[in-house]
């Protein structure tokens, strides 16, 4: 299993594409930087508006720390899509290749391929998530400077002390592994299904785009199913900015993305264990 | 000797009313002479803001003053929250200048004290102030509580505590009361995480009041404080 | 001698279409087995099969006695394959797509070996080069590398020469003949072309639409007395007489106007000649072809015919 897995990883950073996220995950950070340094104030302006008529607030809003948040706001659109670059090709881009059958004719596991072709998703989407937190949160502190971090709510103005931020990120970052790791396992079940990679990058993004937005559409119809779907409980990252942070709701929160996460790999290693390879 | 005791009644009742009118005026003026002693101060202060829709830690920063209405607060790196710059946190800013007229309202006890109610009128039309209520303590010659109508910032009421610092006049706690204006922003613009307890049980009512606590740890008085520091810098 | 592959009653479907049809043979140790079919016929899902890759719907599968179901890792040790393309990693260099092949096949393989197997597929002093630049014929032999990198006793090899040059298509008979001869190996190869599986093949199977039509001894269902010549040469009615009194008259399979088919040992073709020339016979064109290529080109469509330019 650790001998799969390694081969695994050595596939995975071997190759090209691998490394396109980790630039991609830095352009989209350099881009928001570069906005925010240039059009900040217009921008701290249109966020304060609700409480600005009654309160002066001064000081470096504009600093790192929230410029951090507002990059890790991109979690919810972008990052699912290079977690699937890797995860949605795990199984079939090798279909695709057809080195899945060259490997299948090896005396390996099914279910321990499956698994370690997670482990490596799994891997890569912390290192991504690391490095999401090396230039997103370290790159705008540098740039920014530290200072306290404000936090708009629909319904609240929330202020967080610059001395009480860096955990908060620690279990921010923390659960936005594991909010992607459940986007990793999904991607994971339809690569079992396809046979080129593609289609299953492409499905991910998609379920992605719509669940999230039933999770945001604010319809009663709507508002049934929204606890059941996973988009709703991935930004789970955002409660530890609140004051009190919402700890039972986290909690809830990262136990259906577990759920989800342990039903995606299970279906995947039960379906891939019956799959005729035809590629 | 009826006519007599009449008329006696009724210039008594002047006189008393002239003197009560002339003991406010004075009462006022002394309390503001004693406030107007401070030209400025540094302050080392606890706030906290408790307003519903702002979730605010307690902030501490150092309070600069300078008379007549400089204010800066001081958060040593972090972000300064002050209510909007009319709304003045010093008694120095919530108590009229120039000519005024003064009304004895009587008395009141606050927290065990008695203090004399003044309505204050400034006589000058454009003066931001309308009508200033202040509660003050005689025998130390305090204002426990204030209430300004001002023109264009609604009405503002104040409560002073002392103790250290009685004799400049200056508080060691000083809480503000204040009406909010509605907070909304769409949902689709913060992207919440709601914590998706019950729905709320049917929305409890918004507190449209809501309240600042100062409290002033020490002061440095009187020092000369130069106008640099309240240049904001953003 | 037990045999090492056992394959019986082979069935599979794919939604309608049966791709196998209950399907038996059997492979002795140490022989070539030549696995002839048309393109489509089950050549490829019978070997994904007997590798484990589709799932049966019904048959059983037998390497060295144990059934492939329950120990299937356990048997695979034991194999080495490729199936179709040997499709391989094109980032990675020849070096590492073998290196990573042998640490899948569940046993302890040194450097040593991976030159040793890079030196007889001919790929040494290419291996640090990227697989995506290597020919189809380099890659080809990289899939040999990977199949044999494990010293299996079972080689399953999916129209090995598919894709290759004359000169890759006899190295690639050489070798497997020397896998065989020279290693003991078994080796189960499969082509569409009957003259390949003869060269290298000493047993073999023709499957049609997913059933056998014949299996046995590649001396036997080839054996030179069943050759077919067919003379041309302008007939009267005194040499047909004559040849229907001659020792030729019991192999005669076919006479018409214009030619004569004949079944005999080509060795015989100078003797028959002679005597048709002597008895003033205008021969036309004497061309022979084995009564089973008949038969295989019979049930195979033109394409396969075009195929044998080669």
């Amino acid at each position: 299993m650790i001998q799969l897995l390694r081969i695994e990883l050595f596939k995975i950073f071997k190759r090209p594409r691998t490394y396109i996220s980790f630039g991609i995950v830095t352009a989209i950070t350099f881009v928001i930087q570069l906005a925010m340094l240039s059009d900040g104030k217009s921008f701290v302006g249109f966020a304060l508006q609700g409480v600005s008529e009654q309160f002066d607030i001064h000081g470096n809003i504009m600093n790192g720390y929230l410029i951090a948040y507002i990059i890790l706001q991109s979690l919810l659109i972008h990052i699912p899509l290079l977690v699937a670059l890797v995860a949605g090709d795990a199984l079939a881009g090798e279909a695709g290749m057809g080195t899945l059958r060259l490997m299948l004719t090896k005396p390996v596991s099914r279910r321990k391929l499956v698994l370690v072709k997670f482990a490596g998703s799994f891997i890569y989407t912390v290192l991504l998530i690391i490095w999401l937190a090396v230039v997103a949160l370290f790159l705008s502190i540098a740039l920014f400077g530290k200072g306290d971090m404000i936090n708009l709510k629909s319904d609240a103005f929330v202020m967080v002390l610059q001395d009480d931020i860096m955990w908060r990120y620690g279990a921010a970052f923390l659960f936005a592994t594991l909010a992607m790791t459940t986007i990793a396992s999904m991607s994971l079940l339809l690569s079992a299904f396809a046979d080129n990679s593609i289609g299953p990058i492409v499905s991910t993004m998609g379920i992605v785009v719509v669940l999230t937005i039933l999770s945001n559409l604010e319809l009663p119809l709507f508002a049934v199913i929204k606890p059941y779907l996973f988009t709703t409980h991935m930004i789970g990252w955002k409660g530890f900015f609140d004051d009190p942070v919402p700890y039972a709701a986290i909690w809830r929160s990262a136990i259906v993305l577990c759920a989800y996460t342990v039903f995606f790999v299970t279906v995947t290693v039960l379906y891939f264990n019956k799959k005729d390879i035809k590629s | 000797m009826r006519r007599i005791s009449v008329l006696f009644v009724i210039v008594f009742c002047c006189f008393a009313f002239t003197a009560s009118a002339v003991d406010a005026q004075k009462l006022f003026g002394d309390l503001r002479t004693k406030v107007l002693q401070v030209k400025d101060y540094t302050a080392e202060v606890k706030m906290k803001i408790n307003v519903s829709y702002m979730r605010i830690p307690q902030l501490g920063g150092t309070l600069y003053f300078k008379s007549p209405d400089k204010m800066r607060l001081e958060r040593h790196g972090g972000l300064s929250i002050l209510p909007k710059k009319n709304i003045n946190l010093t008694l120095s800013n919530l108590i009229p200048t120039g000519n005024v007229s003064v009304i004895d309202a009587g008395t009141a006890t606050i927290l065990g004290k008695t203090v004399r109610i003044l309505k204050v009128i400034p006589e000058d039309e454009q003066s931001e102030i309308v009508l200033a209520k202040i509660w003050v303590e005689e025998g130390s010659l305090l204002a426990l509580r204030t209430q300004t109508t001002t023109r264009n910032e609604g009405t503002i009421l104040m409560d002073l505590e002392y103790s250290k610092y009685a004799e400049y006049g200056l508080p060691d706690k000083v809480t503000i009361y204040m009406d909010l204006k509605d907070y909304k922003l769409p949902k689709g613009v913060t992207m919440d995480y709601d914590d998706l307890a019950p729905a709320k049980a049917a929305k409890e009512p918004v507190n449209k009041k809501g309240n600042i606590q100062i409290s002033y740890l020490s002061y440095v008085i009187n020092k000369g404080l130069s106008d640099g520091v309240f240049k904001v810098k953003e | 001698m037990e045999p090492i592959l056992e394959v019986r009653g082979l069935t599979k479907s794919f939604k309608k279409f049966r791709a196998v049809d209950d399907l038996s043979f059997t492979i002795q140790r140490g022989e070539v087995y030549g696995f002839l079919g048309q393109n489509g016929a089950g050549k490829s899902t019978t070997m994904r099969m007997v590798l484990g890759l589709i799932f049966p719907d019904s048959g059983s599968i037998f390497i060295d006695g144990k059934e492939f179901n329950n120990d299937r890792r356990y048997l695979l040790k034991n194999v080495g394959a490729i199936i179709e393309r040997p499709d391989l990693y094109g980032y990675l260099s020849g070096w590492d797509n073998l290196r990573m092949f042998a640490s899948l096949t569940g046993k302890q393989i040194g450097d040593e070996r991976i030159d040793e197997v890079l030196t007889i597929v001919g790929l040494k002093g290419r291996e640090k080069d990227k697989v995506g630049a290597y020919s189809q014929g380099m890659k080809q032999r990289m899939g040999i590398a990977i199949a044999m990198v494990h010293d299996p006793e079972l080689l399953i090899l999916d129209e090995p020469t598919n894709g290759l040059d004359p000169q890759g298509i006899a190295d690639m008979r050489s070798l497997i003949r020397s896998l065989s001869k020279d290693h003991g190996k078994t080796v189960l190869v499969s082509s569409h072309l009957l003259y390949e599986i003869e060269q290298v093949a000493s047993s073999m199977l023709i499957i049609h639409k997913g059933k056998k039509v014949s299996d046995g001894k590649v001396s036997e269902l080839l054996h030179p007395d069943d050759t077919l010549t067919e003379i041309q040469f302008e007939f009267n009615a005194d040499i047909r007489t004559a040849i229907m009194g001659s020792e030729w008259a019991g192999r005669i399979v076919n006479v018409d106007e214009e030619q004569m088919t004949v079944k005999m040992n080509p060795a015989g073709i100078p003797a028959l000649n002679n005597w048709l020339v002597a008895h003033g016979a205008g021969i036309t064109g004497i061309s022979s072809k084995h009564s089973f290529e008949q038969y295989f080109l019979s049930i195979t469509d033109d394409s396969v015919i075009k195929d044998r330019a080669i």
